[in-house]
């Protein structure tokens, strides 16, 4: 979806500010928000991209105006109510009101150490790939109001590939319900003349990585 | 340079937790097009000429920088180097410390 979250060239929201010795969590609440987000998709009911997807989704005012954290908590009620965990009810009053739905699976804290290794998305390949190092790619133009790791500043511009991934659980796929669908995963590489125009850097290289089905021959 | 304009895409196994301006918007709308300017917040000037290569991290796949080898530590072991790597140095918002500024960290 073309979303405040696909930020790549967007003007206006100032400088990094660097903060100098930074804690790891500003308050501890912070850190109990990523636990719970680990601890809930260890549940196995949503993935990495579903669980993106539903930040993605939260009003563009909201977006902009949380911190990480805030997202992070906003999301995850999100995912809670439409999984069936939480009722709305719950999530306003602040407690439990219904019976705990059943879960398949639980997370204990002789498990907790395995959520902090990240599993691979790679995949068995259906299909050679279609593209090598070196061919010239055109990233489609398309706008789709589900979820894609497509962003926009890139969409019509030709690149070059410089990488050959493996074949990668597809992300639109899996927000659309389709399951993993996995494609080739490639590196591509723009010149920034290419994405931004002339009078921009000409030192500047830009690459994203890009499934198959973002590109066309060019 | 390192980023993620999507989300916040970070390589936590290797470098940890991202600091918050890694995930802010000022970081993630800039990089890709404006990498000197975010350079330039960092106190960081590279001479005109320098590539910049800026890697979007929309996959699940992590990327961290190798810092160049500061000048003055040819003689220099792994163990010793590592002492000049840093946090910002991984991401490309930073040079790897020089010999000097290891010498006034360890004094001060």
């Amino acid at each position: 979806m073309n979303g405040v979250h696909d930020m790549g060239g967007m003007h206006g929201f100032g400088k990094v500010a660097p903060e100098a010795d930074e804690p790891v969590f500003h308050a501890p609440w912070e850190g109990r928000v990523l636990a719970m987000n680990r601890a809930m998709g260890s549940l196995g009911l949503w993935n990495i991209d579903i669980g993106r997807f539903s930040r993605e989704t939260l009003p563009p005012d909201v977006y902009l105006g949380s911190s990480y954290y805030r997202k992070w908590t906003l999301g995850l009620e999100n995912l809670v109510v439409r999984y069936g965990l939480v009722g709305e009810d719950e999530l306003a009053a602040g407690r439990a009101l219904h019976p705990a739905a059943p879960v398949k699976r639980r997370l204990t804290a002789a498990d907790a150490p395995k959520l902090l290794s990240r599993g691979s998305f790679e995949r068995p390949a259906a299909a050679p790939a279609r593209f090598t190092v070196g061919d010239r790619v055109r990233m489609k133009n398309m706008h789709p109001v589900g979820h894609t790791r497509l962003p926009r500043y890139i969409r019509g511009h030709v690149g070059v590939i410089e990488c050959v991934r493996g074949c990668h659980v597809f992300p639109d796929a899996v927000v659309a319900g389709r399951g993993e669908e996995p494609h080739w995963l490639y590196t591509v590489v723009f010149d920034g003349r290419e994405l931004w125009g002339e009078g921009s850097d000409p030192t500047l290289k830009v690459s994203v990585e890009a499934w198959e089905p973002y590109l066309d021959p060019a | 340079m390192v980023v993620c304009t999507l989300c916040s895409c970070y390589p936590w196994e290797v470098l940890g937790l991202p600091p918050v301006w890694y995930k802010s918007s000022p970081y993630r709308s800039r990089a890709v097009i404006d990498p000197r300017g975010v350079l330039a917040d960092f106190g960081v000037t590279l001479p005109e000429e320098t590539e910049i290569r800026v890697w979007d991290s929309t996959a699940e796949t992590r990327f961290i920088v190798v810092p160049m080898r500061p000048a003055g530590t040819q003689d220099w072991s792994e163990e010793r180097l590592a002492t000049l790597v840093t946090r910002n140095a991984m991401i490309g918002t930073g040079l790897a410390l020089t010999p000097g500024e290891i010498a006034v960290t360890a004094a001060t």
